[in-house]
């Protein structure tokens, strides 16, 4: 994070810098160095009025007060450890006492995994299929709507999902899911109704690959005596790998994160999830104990999210090395 | 048997497509036909519930104010980084792909520790009066900072690629030395010529506002989302009735969204010539854009229809 924080001096600074660099510093002791002294601060008055600064300044504002502060202040929650002699210690000991939330955690996990497979299974084969039907309307109307569906996923979609598998909902009855012991309020449930933005999400970050793998490179391999096999072995499955994986690695941050429509589905009780537990945490307890398990939750899932960001970056790049 | 396989292709498509439209199709029937018979009634609650209406007004106010220091903080900041600051563009980009990855109710409890300080902080300190200001009922700016936030990865994404495809410089330069200011120059010149991304910022902010859940409910915030959960514990149906006509509402802002993005900056491109026009194509559409470009130049709307513009057109 201390990257982050770079652009901010230049931004906090203007309006206390910039008036006292225009009048002279009172102490008469201070003249004989004001000379430098006073143009330097000329000069970084002058340089905070640059448009640059000036450009930048909104943005590392609003940035630094509604994101970095945020989760500077719940990084320190979690991290502090209050002593028996009433001092403050940097520890981990919240995240040593997390132990009570180990089924939120291995619940989390579970529907997160089980999730994200399902849907880049499914996705991946949905955007293998459209890019063999190489029409390029589908390809666009297909960008687009999956566009669209990826970004879904909040209370709404519970409501829908409750009204058709819920327990009392129309294609649950017409199918008698019942009979199998599906539920929609268990993590089966779940799965089920993530994979509505998880698949079109597959669908988006694939089908670019699958489009880009050309037609002269599965002429190469016939005309070098190939097979349709050893073209998928040696050329296309290498090629679209990092994509897929990429991809499912995308799915899981992606699934562990959702908290909206997992929120309306399950409430608080029932099937804890890790962003259930810190919304529950948050909400009931004004003690102290609470808020800092939810604040070392908190830090352990974006630090989760900053992995998963990380290696799906690492697999595009990889990926983008064939596609031009 | 070619057939066969040909045909076999759209298979996963329809399914999915099939899937994708059940719930909607269900949701709209137990709307519109309680008990059988089709019926408007449980939509009478948006006339009758005052608790809808405000929670319609504040949410529209918040989707206000979040377009415009969304607009005005972000393409300020993304013209300074192509005109003057170069160097500082790594920064940024990984500031405003961050908020993408990091979960909302993180956010929101990293939110709450901030709020809850400031009030423990003495009644009449300047940072318990901040803290109660900005998260006023009316209008809690704290949900307007939050969200502009969450707006950042996509928009910052759409505005970046729609200036890289615009001779920035030269219409600076030219602008000046026909005795224009920077900032009028941004509003007048590259305002306009970045129509579609700024379109696309505007669609897509407001569908965020309009669906956001985690944060609003958190702090007790009562955006439309949030009434549709409190409501739907007495009035199930009439959460339906909302909650569908909400999910389309967003659906329709993304897809006006992307493709607002995509159309305006083709409309763009298709005025340059060839040779620059491949640079910048790649520039902007390849992942090899940056150091973060990742998740974004794949995962964005805007990403996803660099491509399929023209077909749209």
């Amino acid at each position: 994070m201390s990257h982050t924080v770079t652009p901010a001096p230049p931004a906090g600074h203007p309006p206390s810098v910039a008036p006292g660099g225009a009048p002279a510093p009172g102490s008469p002791d201070r003249s004989g160095s004001a000379p430098p002294l006073r143009k330097r601060l000329r000069g970084a008055a002058a340089a905070l009025r640059s448009p640059a600064v000036v450009a930048l300044a909104p943005l590392t504002l609003v940035v630094g007060v509604f994101f970095v502060a945020p989760l500077a202040g719940m990084a320190i929650i979690a991290f502090t450890v209050e002593a028996d002699d009433g001092g403050t210690a940097l520890g981990l000991d919240h995240f040593l006492g997390l132990d009570s939330h180990v089924r939120a955690v291995r619940n989390s996990v579970l529907v997160s995994v089980v999730g994200s497979l399902t849907a880049a299974l499914i996705g991946a084969l949905t955007a293998f299929c459209i890019a063999q039907i190489r029409s390029k309307r589908l390809d666009s109307v297909v960008a687009v709507f999956s566009s669209v569906l990826a970004n879904d996923g909040g209370a709404p979609l519970a409501f829908s999902f409750i009204v058709t598998l819920g327990n009392t909902g129309l294609v649950y009855g017409m199918l008698g899911l019942d009979a199998i012991g599906f539920s929609l309020y268990s993590w089966q449930g779940l799965v089920v109704m993530y994979q509505y933005f998880l698949i079109p999400t597959m669908v988006m970050v694939t089908l670019p690959t699958f489009v880009g793998l050309r037609k002269e490179w599965m002429e190469a391999n016939t005309a070098l005596g190939g097979s349709r096999t050893t073209f998928w072995r040696r050329v296309g499955i290498p090629i679209a790998m990092p994509a897929l994986l990429g991809g499912w690695i995308l799915l899981f941050g992606a699934a562990f994160a959702t908290y909206a429509s997992a929120a309306v589905l399950i409430g608080t009780g029932g099937f804890p999830l890790v962003p259930l537990s810190i919304a529950s945490l948050l909400g009931s307890s004004l003690g102290a104990g609470g808020q800092s398990a939810a604040m070392a939750l908190g830090v352990s899932m974006v630090v989760i999210a900053v992995v998963v960001l990380f290696l799906f970056n690492r697999l595009q790049k990889r990926s983008a090395r064939w596609l031009q | 048997m070619a057939a066969v396989i040909r045909h076999s292709r759209w298979l996963p498509i329809v399914a999915v497509a099939v899937y994708v439209a059940v719930p909607v199709l269900c949701s709209i029937y137990y709307a519109t036909f309680p008990g059988g018979s089709f019926s408007l009634s449980a939509y009478s609650v948006i006339a009758d519930d005052a608790s809808l209406a405000s929670a319609a007004s504040r949410t529209l106010l918040i989707a206000v104010f979040t377009i415009v220091v969304l607009v005005m903080t972000l393409v300020p900041a993304v013209v300074a980084i192509h005109l003057w600051a170069p160097r500082l563009r790594p920064v940024l980009e990984i500031l405003c792909t961050l908020p993408l990855v990091v979960p909302p109710i993180a956010l929101a409890a990293g939110v709450v520790a901030l709020l809850r300080w400031g009030a423990q902080q003495g009644r009449d300190s300047a940072a318990a009066q901040i803290s109660q200001f900005v998260q006023h009922p009316d209008l809690p700016l704290i949900l307007v900072g939050t969200y502009v936030v969450l707006c950042l990865p996509f928009t910052f994404r759409s505005i970046d690629a729609g200036l890289r495809v615009i001779p920035l410089k030269a219409m600076v330069e030219g602008s000046a030395s026909l005795g224009a200011g920077i900032w009028g120059t941004v509003w007048r010149v590259v305002l306009p010529n970045i129509r579609g991304p700024v379109l696309f910022a505007i669609f897509f902010a407001t569908a965020v506002c309009l669906g956001e859940f985690a944060i609003a409910a958190t702090l007790n915030r009562e955006t439309i989302p949030v009434w549709l959960f409190t409501v739907s514990n007495t009035d199930f149906r009439a959460s339906i009735a909302i909650a569908v006509l909400l999910n389309l509402t967003t659906w329709v802002l993304l897809l006006v969204a992307t493709l607002s993005a995509g159309r305006f900056s083709a409309l763009g491109r298709a005025k340059r010539t060839a040779p620059e026009l491949a640079s910048d194509d790649d520039a902007a559409a390849g992942p090899s854009a940056g150091a973060t470009a990742g998740p974004v130049t794949a995962g964005t709307p805007a990403g996803a229809t660099t491509t399929p513009q023209k077909e749209l057109r």
